[in-house]
């Protein structure tokens, strides 16, 4: 259609707003209520234009012509129009730098100011604030309002995360819409109504694991990250864009910091990844980086005591120790979300060290790279059939929010030459949501059911089983019977039903994590009914670069080498980065036993405690890199100045190691590895676009899935993934407030059965492993099974854990 | 282990009721049912607890905050037990410059309770509202669902005084500059 934004002339697409067309013609309007991937409301006025059209004549059909200048005649619209909500039609003219609406303008933004506290000197938002610009660039600069301001509560905590000045407030709407639109939960909404109207909740503490956002978007300083508060100014931040490492997703993130410190986090766009949303454990949960016990020297174990040292010391220590012992009983051993760099410089000290024994972990029996046709997060929120197999919301929260995208049925927004519309007409408040689309499998009552059409529970690791079933309907092999999908927790209509709207769907997709991918029957199984039935495959990895680094091949070069043997007593030597190995008492004991055992880790943990040489490694947020994420997409990782002492990530371990050995080892910097990976992918990383790069998927073929009698995956206690890095909690102060210690969840029968309470300690030990949790009876869990957070060092698994052995910690003991 | 006492669902022995309220609406638009649950517990117990919101929601499969965002909207719903007698006066423009503010301080004298507040007694609340409605005949007191119209010093002396003995006043309607009795004012309205 044919538009003219005051002497701009352009085509644009039916159905595209009147604010996006004035943007795309590089004019400005001000606004406050619109926000990109939210449906528009025109609710602040504030955009207002003068609006007109050609108008046909009824009888004729033709345009009704203007005498004087023989062009269509513009009939305008008798009000000012809120650009927002206004389509555009086929030769409108849009202006919006008239006298006319100039003065709406002044007024309107005199208005907002009304009951504005203007307390701008001591606002965090002062400098980065919407009100603030458009005030300055389209108020009069004067008010007339000389009468008493509203007053209301300055300091309201919604959450512990989120605080909230009531006065600041204009009402815009945004944190309200944004809350029933994407996540789906209304738990904040305007209370009372006219000037008294506020932002309120009745939930306790927002129930939400996408709260933060709100923080971001709030075009004034009413909704402030509460980790953040009164500790700058916007302007006094260093802002660093990068991705974040708290699981498979990578989101985009702005990293902001001051004087070395990590101040907050937030969402950045990816149009691709994850719009404009984060999730609150990542957002929230950088406060570990900060805190004083923080590694930041080399240190060398001399006379039983670990004492500071230099990573020229550290690296010649290391070095004649290696020599002695014959280098190729050395293990090496990533944290899986090491960067691909890191990844590199792993592999060539594996090569010099001529050790096979290298691996990255937590890493699941299964691949996480589907064998078959991908996903990516798009086609999830294009999808028209969407199965998922486990808890995402928690194991990759935006995966959660990508599902939600796809039940209101629009398509992610084309760009415009502004980017992301400002206002998607086709969005609407309170859309009706296709819910029938989406079908939920878990062992356990989880959050996304709420939004599902379908949903089923199945009993803890019956996964093969379930997608056996499945299969075996879908490639006609045998009707799926009464008495089978009873034990899976549904009935034969129910699985058919999903096969038919699976297999009848355009572009169905399946998602899966951790469940399916602890047994690699059931990750062959999920591949084998992706391709009967059509579907694409998202496979949740458990960490930031599962993906790249097995795709990368960071991998023991026999399975007698993996990460289990290493530290079983197949290595005489190992270095660990950023895993708490020696949690488990059995490794601890072979730890012992080493010659030599290097860890690179932020924090003194257990195994730090049997190190020789604990060397300080910089944090997620420290490092430039490159991961590869769920859907194999290749993310760029930047350093913030964050004060770290020493710390250097692998690639500077590498480096150190190297020099005192006399070579120079690929991977020995990031630009060192990025050369070799060139090479290897066709692809220059220094080079790579924000939004990332999505690797081209490779057609393998996918494993055979052979039915048999019985799978053995059997337990009462399931580690599930968390979105909250439980690792890190104690440190994370502000989620801890809100999430309180990791918990044991279990059925409350089996609370009773077991006499334990909401709120009980108890300890015990899991495979080796010393763990402590908080009691936290809930229906969601079905009667015999228990559910507790996975670490890094006990990645989601079903295992048996006698009840007896849950043993109330004394309350004395918790409190020392 | 102490068993705090449970406070009885309001529509659990009103299942017919709510299953009627429930009809009016198809499935997709249940959510409009909040208006009439709502005002069902206000009528019958002339307040909207917490706890009763809650209810609602769960009947609605809805958020707490989002009835309590709608229940605070109007000021129909009250969130503290309201009195006997609800006062009503109209603080709107017409009523405003027919003297609806003295009237307000005058009640506010009398019955030492301010906007919002309900006395000791629970006899009286006193509350300004919009617009009721009756601009012609400025300035309103409405008292529960009566409206006394015209309002003077003398007759609103008059109408507390009757309230005190909790006697309820005929309804005091005015139209058109004309005094109207009560049945007329019925009459004309129906015909
Ligand atoms: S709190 Fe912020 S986002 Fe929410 S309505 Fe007020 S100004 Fe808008
Ligand atoms: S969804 Fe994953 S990648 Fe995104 S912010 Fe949360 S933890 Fe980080
Ligand atoms: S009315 Fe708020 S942006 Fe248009
Ligand atoms: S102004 Fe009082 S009734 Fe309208």
């Amino acid at each position: 259609m044919k538009v003219k934004v005051n002497d701009a002339e352009l085509e644009l697409k039916a159905g595209t707003s009147a604010i996006d067309a004035i943007f795309a013609a590089g004019y400005d309007v001000p606004y406050f209520c619109s926000q990109e991937y939210m449906s528009p409301i025109g609710a602040c006025r504030m955009c207002l234009a003068k609006i007109g059209a050609p108008r046909k004549d009824r009888d004729s059909g033709e345009w009704i012509i203007d005498e004087q200048t023989g062009e269509p005649k513009i009939f305008f619209f008798p009000n000012l129009m809120a650009s927002c909500t206004t389509a555009i039609m086929e030769g409108m003219v849009i202006d919006t730098l008239s006298k006319e609406v100039k003065d709406a303008q002044n007024g309107m933004i005199e208005f907002t100011l009304v009951n504005h506290p203007l307390d701008c000197p001591t606002c965090d938002k002062g400098g980065a604030c919407e009100l603030q610009d458009r005030a300055y660039e389209y108020g009069a600069g004067q008010s007339r309002f000389v009468f008493d301001k509203r007053h209301q509560e300055k300091h309201h905590a919604l959450s512990e995360l989120i605080t909230l000045d009531r006065e600041r407030c204009i009402h815009c709407k945004r944190c309200v819409r944004y809350f029933e639109e994407i996540p789906g939960d209304e738990v904040l909404d305007f209370i009372e109504r006219g000037v008294h109207s506020y932002i309120g909740t009745l939930e306790d503490g927002l129930p939400s694991n996408f709260t933060g956002n709100i923080t971001d978007f709030c075009p004034v300083g009413a909704l402030l990250d509460s980790t953040s508060r009164f500790r700058g100014r916007n302007w006094e931040y260093d802002h660093t864009r990068s991705s974040c490492l708290d699981c498979a997703v990578g989101c985009a993130i702005t990293i902001d910091a001051r004087t070395g410190r990590i101040e907050r986090i937030k969402a950045a766009r990816n149009t691709q990844v994850n719009n404009d949303w984060i999730c609150d454990g990542g957002r929230f949960g950088h406060e570990y980086v900060d805190a004083d016990e923080r590694l930041k020297t080399p240190l060398i174990r001399r006379d039983g005591k670990l004492t500071p040292s230099t990573w020229e010391e550290a690296a010649a220590f290391i070095n004649d120790k290696l020599a002695d012992l014959g280098a190729k009983e050395t293990g090496i051993i990533l944290r899986a979300d090491a960067t691909l760099e890191e990844g590199v410089a792993a592999k060539a000290l594996a090569a010099q060290l001529e050790t096979g024994q290298l691996d990255h972990f937590p890493r699941l029996a299964a691949s996480v790279i589907p064998q078959g046709v991908r996903a990516t997060l798009n086609d999830v929120a294009t999808s028209d059939a969407i199965l998922v197999l486990g808890d995402v919301s928690e194991e990759a929260p935006i995966v959660d929010l990508r599902i939600k995208e796809a039940l209101k049925g629009v398509t992610p927004p084309e760009l415009m030459p502004h980017g992301v519309p400002l206002a998607d007409l086709r969005l609407k408040e309170r859309m009706p949501r296709q819910r029938e689309i989406l079908t939920v499998a878990s062992p356990y009552r989880c959050d996304l059911m709420k939004h599902a059409g379908s949903t089923l529970t199945y009993p803890a690791g019956t996964e093969v089983e379930l997608l056996a079933s499945l299969l075996q309907a879908a490639n006609g092999e045998g009707e799926i019977s009464e008495e089978a999908a009873m034990r899976l927790g549904s009935s034969p209509e129910q699985l058919n039903d999903l096969l038919k709207r699976l297999s009848g769907a355009k572009n169905p997709v399946i998602i899966y994590g951790a469940f399916v991918l602890a047994a690699s029957e059931a990750s062959n199984a999920v591949q084998a009914l992706a391709k009967a039935v059509g579907a694409k495959l998202l496979a949740i990895g458990p960490m930031a670069n599962s993906y790249g680094l097995e795709a990368l091949a960071v991998l023991p070069s026999h399975a007698r080498y993996s990460v289990q043997e290493m530290l079983r007593g197949s290595a005489k030597a190992l270095i660990v980065s950023g895993l708490d190995v020696a949690k488990d008492a059995e490794a601890a004991k072979a730890l012992k036993e080493l010659e030599l055992l290097v860890v690179h880790d932020s924090f003194a943990n257990a195994t730090t405690e049997l190190a020789h040489v604990v060397l300080p490694a910089k944090t997620a947020y420290e490092k430039e890199g490159t991961v590869v994420n769920l859907e194999g997409r290749y993310l760029p990782l930047k350093p913030a100045p964050v004060e770290n002492g020493q710390s250097e990530d692998f690639c500077g371990l590498v480096k150190f190691l190297g020099e005192t050995m006399g070579t120079r080892l690929e991977g020995r910097s990031v630009r060192s590895a990025r050369r070799l990976l060139k090479k290897r992918l066709q692809l220059d990383l220094s080079e790579l676009s924000e939004e990332g790069y999505l690797s081209p998927a490779k057609a393998k073929a996918a494993s055979k899935f052979k039915l048999k009698e019985s799978y053995e995956l059997e337990g009462n206690l399931l580690l599930t993934p968390s979105m909250i890095r439980h690792e890190q909690l104690s440190r994370n102060a502000h989620l801890h407030a809100v999430y309180g210690d990791a918990a044991l969840r279990l059925n409350p029968a089996d609370a009773v059965a077991q006499d334990l309470n909401d709120g009980d300690v108890v300890a015990f030990e899991l495979q080796g492993i010393e763990r402590q949790a908080v009691i936290k009876r809930s229906e969601a869990v079905p009667v015999g099974l228990m559910l507790l957070p996975a670490l890094p060092e006990q990645p989601a698994a079903l295992l048996w854990l006698e009840p007896t052995k849950l043993i109330k910690a004394a309350v004395a003991e918790v409190l020392a | 282990m102490i068993e705090l006492e449970t406070i009885r669902p309001f529509f659990e022995d009103k299942k017919e009721l709510l299953a009627e309220i429930l009809n009016r609406y198809p499935d997709y638009g249940r959510r409009s049912a909040v208006m009439p649950l709502l005002w069902e517990v206000q009528r019958s117990e002339r307040h909207v607890s917490e706890a009763r919101v809650e209810e609602i929601a769960g009947i609605l499969g809805l958020h707490a905050t989002e009835v309590k965002g709608v229940m605070s909207f109007y000021s129909t719903y009250h969130e503290q037990p309201l009195g006997k007698y609800h006062l009503q006066v109209c603080s709107t423009l017409s009523c405003s410059l027919a003297g609806s503010d003295q009237m307000y301080d005058w009640l506010v004298e009398e019955l030492g309770i301010v906007n919002g507040e309900t006395d000791r007694d629970g006899l009286f609340s006193l509350q300004k509202v919009e617009c009721l409605g009756s601009c012609g005949t400025a300035p309103v007191l409405q008292v529960n669902d009566v409206y006394y119209e015209r309002m003077t010093r003398s007759r609103c002396k008059e109408v507390l005084a009757a309230l005190r003995r909790d006697e309820l006043p005929e309804p005091w309607l005015e139209r058109g500059g004309d005094n109207v009795s009560a049945e007329k004012a019925q009459i004309e309205s129906e015909s």
